[in-house]
């Protein structure tokens, strides 16, 4: 199952209201689990804070989106550390105010993924939040060294990401 | 969701009220979701019991992702049987993960059951109606 941001898939553009802005722009291409949920939000005035969710786990991948969708932002999802980095580095997810990842993932981990966005010059100012099953402090005080903004335990509740997105804004 | 008890920890129903007009079958598709990984993991965990000589690193790392997405979706008993799993795997008892593997899968597949008629009962009940007996 891979997630594809790139121009690929097909579905097609909500309708945008005329009260929105006059840029009309192609949302991310969504799996058929999320496609529902970009077309029904179409009609409320987009949030400007786009969020790119990282996670192997699919049932993850659409609670996290579900949760931040919620609070009206907009998400990309990616199952790797490896996507997210290629995306990012491309230039395929503009404007990314926030990257929130699952610690541990096949390949690359969540951890190595915040290194690399805080050695990018380009990607260091992207806050960056580590989600992750275990509770490990070592590995919590790590994160939060390496310049992770937050460290959430999953699984994530939506109080977790307003309380969070509440300080990213 | 009396019948549910057990089955389901207070993570369904963080789920639960995300579902919205713009995701009305949310938590079922997120549901469907957790099944069609979870089918898939235990195929590979069963693979690997019986894989010689056992990996229990790798039996741990996929047990560990189903014990996640069970978590995720608030599935108590799946999830406390992975935990129970994963001490198995830690002290390299083949036989334990044997024994655990079993009740995995009788967990996953009652709560796959309930859940299927847990749906099947919101549907004949209509959403509406469903909403205000919830909210009781």
């Amino acid at each position: 199952m891979t997630s594809s941001v790139a121009a690929a898939a097909p579905s097609p553009a909500p309708a945008l209201s005329p009260a929105l802005s006059p840029k009309v722009v192609a949302p991310p291409p969504q799996k058929a689990a999320d496609r529902k949920v970009v077309a029904a939000a179409a009609d409320e005035v987009p949030n400007e804070m786009h969020v790119l969710a990282v996670d192997d786990s699919s049932v993850d991948r659409a609670v996290i989106a579900k949760i931040l969708r919620s609070s009206k932002y907009r998400v990309t999802t990616v199952e790797s550390a490896t996507r997210a980095l290629e995306l990012l580095c491309l230039g395929l997810v503009p404007n990314v105010n926030m990257i929130i990842t699952d610690y541990w993932m096949p390949g690359m981990t969540g951890y190595e993924l915040l290194k690399r966005v805080k050695e990018s010059s380009k990607l260091k100012e992207i806050p960056v939040v580590i989600m992750s099953s275990e509770n490990v402090p070592n590995r919590i005080s790590r994160c939060l060294e390496e310049g992770a903004e937050d460290f959430l335990l999953k699984p994530v509740r939506p109080s977790d990401v307003s309380r969070l997105c509440s300080r990213i804004r | 969701m009396v019948f549910m008890q057990g089955f389901l920890d207070e993570q369904f129903n963080q789920l639960e009220e995300l579902q919205d007009e713009s995701s009305p079958n949310f938590v079922e598709e997120v549901v469907d979701l957790f099944f069609k990984d979870s089918s898939r993991l235990l195929t590979n965990i069963e693979q690997a019991i019986d894989k010689y000589p056992q990996d229990f690193y790798r039996l741990d790392s996929l047990v560990h992702q189903f014990k996640g997405s069970g978590s995720s979706i608030g599935a108590l008993r799946v999830k406390n049987e992975c935990s129970v799993f994963k001490a198995h795997c830690n002290d390299r008892s083949l036989e334990g993960c044997r024994r655990s593997f079993q009740k995995i899968k009788r967990e996953h597949a009652t709560l796959k059951q309930k859940l299927e008629s847990y749906f099947q009962l919101l549907r004949q009940v209509g959403p509406r109606e469903y909403a205000v007996c919830s909210r009781k």
